[in-house]
């Protein structure tokens, strides 16, 4: 009787792990970053009210966090979709940048804000997703043809991707706007009104945009397509045993590349979405931070489409709680990055253990 | 006129390639022993805060490099106890100790420095080697900060040991084939955590050199992706020291001419040549610039 109640118990605990792990993680990093802030003389109630005023205070802070949270979390369904098959994609800020780029260069080519029916604002971000999809396929094909480590091709990838940003708003042959005096930003021209993606409300005091369904309904495909699809299938059975999976006909190779297409393509759609429905004009370093706030967010999620989404709310939240808390309370917003960091190194010293029992 | 200006190319090419020098013979090691250790980014920029820091603090550049090393010694041992200990995931819990090293470090410099930020800070000087530095052409390789001469002797003993004794041959056989160093009863734990404590002294000695070494000033991020150049160029070099050596070199030079270029009268756009590194790296990986060599047990935990 004693010995039956604690087989049930056991396993029901280790069901529970995946999804307590990283609720206890956060938790955790949220006590160091108070203790952090109470170190460093700031009072906490100061900080914590700072904190909330950035990330729920009006309708502007809730959307800005929102708007975030969609871009990291497009760039972390493209994550848990190619660590389905095996793979680890690192390139997220190079696959925002490319997006960021050639959704500018669309939107600022002649004729596309005449556009008729919303295409004005689709094909740039077509166009960046097409990018996404082609930064991201570069390193899947070297990983299939010559066998590169997709970890270093996609970061390498990511170099290139952020300093071809910087070279297409310094150089006036590319994107920069035309230099009119010495004190020209290095930037692009504003894109036209036609070309950004609408908000939601119509209104810049609440600048939710159209990316917010536009990820729902990715979500919503991912998730179908990772359970209930074959490709989902063949994605899992390429992760888990390539061998076996070409016995049973599946072509590994195309798994392999089209798994990091689609997560380049997410990453480009999140870079022409920052683009045309935020920015409005292209900056170095304007994807700074997201592609590896992406990668954290897909790594917390351990495979899950709804993981992703709890996590990028949270980093949204996060990030905008910290740059408020920054401006108003003094409190470095560096404070965001090691909490993500100790979070990052909780989560992933427990995976092994937590993969080993589970697979037993 | 031409002359000076190839001398200074040369010489700038050598100082900007120091920092890459350390750190890429210290990655060297990690990886022969089957290590990724991606947070050589987080321990130079460690390295380059504890050099900063020690050196204000004390007015001395000497004890701002012990407190570089000293400061790095927590990061490699956590990143050591992850992945060997607890076998965890090297390069995700390396890009997680790379955002955690840029958030405490820019923390701590704020905390510390707060408004004085951006002060110069005690740094070396330039040692000129007697003679050589007064060699017309090829004189300023030879007026460096004495800590060239330290990296070029330290390159030099890696090379012997790697190559000539017992312990390289453990170590490069903990990379190649783990459980043959098992059965051989080398402690195959012991030579990963040795491995990577070293990459993590020599990164600190690179990132310190950036901030008391070079430019004697320290900034939030300063190195800024130095820390991953120096991993291409262990992959660009095919992990073999020499040719990782001299992809540092090359490194160093491709960052010299951007700022060279321009004098010769020559316009290439700088980020071109910032990316030169990423892309030729990029090509030697796709096997385009021969076989690669990657030690057999890469990346993988025993």
């Amino acid at each position: 009787m004693n010995a039956t109640a604690k087989s049930t118990l056991i396993p029901r605990f280790q069901t529970y792990l995946p999804i307590l792990l990283p609720i206890v993680a956060v938790a955790a990093a949220l006590v160091v970053g108070m203790a952090v802030v109470v170190a460093m003389g700031v009072p906490l109630g100061q900080a914590l009210s700072a904190f909330w005023r950035g990330a729920f205070g009006n309708a502007y802070a809730v959307s800005a966090s929102i708007n975030r949270a969609v871009v990291l979390a497009l760039v972390g369904i493209g994550f848990i979709i190619a660590s389905r098959a095996g793979l680890t994609n690192v390139g997220g800020e190079g696959q925002i940048a490319v997006g960021g780029i050639v959704a500018t260069a669309l939107c600022l080519m002649p004729g596309m804000q005449a556009m008729p029916v919303g295409l004005s604002f689709i094909l740039p971000l077509a166009g960046a997703t097409l990018a996404g999809g082609v930064w991201g396929g570069i390193a899947g094909l070297l990983r299939v043809r010559v066998g590169t480590n997709e970890v270093i091709a996609t970061l390498l990838l990511s170099f290139i991707a952020v300093w071809l940003l910087y070279w297409s708003v310094q150089s006036e042959n590319m994107l920069r706007q035309p230099m009119t005096s010495a004190a020209t930003l290095p930037e692009s021209l504003p894109i036209p009104a036609t070309t950004q993606v609408p908000l939601l409300t119509g209104s810049y005091s609440s600048p939710v945009t159209l990316g917010l369904p536009l990820l729902v309904v990715v979500a919503v495909v991912a998730a179908v397509m990772l359970r209930r699809s074959l490709y989902g299938f063949a994605l899992g059975a390429v992760g888990l045993n390539p061998v076996a999976a070409s016995r049973a006909g599946v072509s590994v190779g195309l798994t392999l590349v089209s798994s990091l297409v689609i997560a380049g393509a997410l990453g480009g759609l999140a870079g022409g979405l920052m683009l045309q429905g935020e920015q409005y004009s292209l900056k170095a370093g304007f994807s700074s931070g997201y592609g590896f706030d992406g990668l954290v967010v897909g790594l917390l999620a351990r495979g899950s489409v709804t993981g992703v989404i709890a996590g990028a709310l949270l980093f949204g939240f996060l990030r905008s709680g910290g740059i408020s808390m920054e401006m108003a309370a003094g409190v470095p917003s560096a404070l965001v990055n090691v909490l993500q960091g100790l979070i990052v190194l909780m989560i992933a010293s427990a995976a092994y253990y937590l993969d080993r029992s589970s697979s037993r | 006129m031409t002359t000076e200006l190839v001398a200074l190319f040369l010489g700038s090419s050598i100082r900007l390639a120091i920092p890459l020098f350390f750190a890429a013979t210290g990655e060297l090691v990690s990886e022969r022993a089957g290590i990724v250790n991606m947070s050589v980014e987080g321990m130079m920029l460690t390295g380059a805060f504890g050099g900063a820091v020690g050196a204000a603090l004390t007015g001395s550049p000497m004890l701002g490099l012990g407190c570089a090393v000293l400061l790095v010694l927590p990061v490699a041992i956590l990143q050591s106890v992850l992945t060997n200990t607890l076998r965890a995931n090297q390069i995700v819990t390396g890009i997680g100790i790379n955002i955690m090293a840029l958030g405490l470090t820019t923390l701590g410099y704020r905390a510390i420095f707060g408004a004085r930020s951006r002060e110069v800070i005690p740094g070396f000087d330039v040692w000129p080697l007697p003679y050589l530095g007064d060699l017309p052409l090829v004189g300023p390789l030879f007026q460096q900060i004495w800590m060239f001469y330290l990296v070029v002797i330290v390159i030099a003993i890696v090379g012997y040991v790697l190559a000539k004794t017992g312990w390289g041959i453990a170590l490069r056989a903990a990379g190649d084939d783990p459980q043959a160093v098992v059965k051989s009863g080398a402690p195959l734990l012991g030579i990963r955590h040795a491995a990577i404590l070293f990459t993590g002294v020599m990164s600190a000695l690179g990132g310190a050199f950036l901030s008391i070494g070079d430019i004697h000033t320290f900034t939030e991020g300063m190195t800024n992706g130095a820390g991953y150049l120096a991993i291409v160029a262990v992959i660009f070099g095919s992990w073999k020291l020499w040719r990782t050596v001299a992809a540092c070199l090359l490194f160093g030079a491709a960052t010299a001419l951007q700022f060279q270029l321009p004098a010769f009268g020559i316009q290439v756009p700088n980020a071109l040549l910032i990316m030169m590194p990423y892309l030729l790296a990029l090509v030697a990986v796709a096997g385009l610039a021969g076989r690669q060599a990657a030690p057999r047990a890469l990346a993988q935990p025993q």
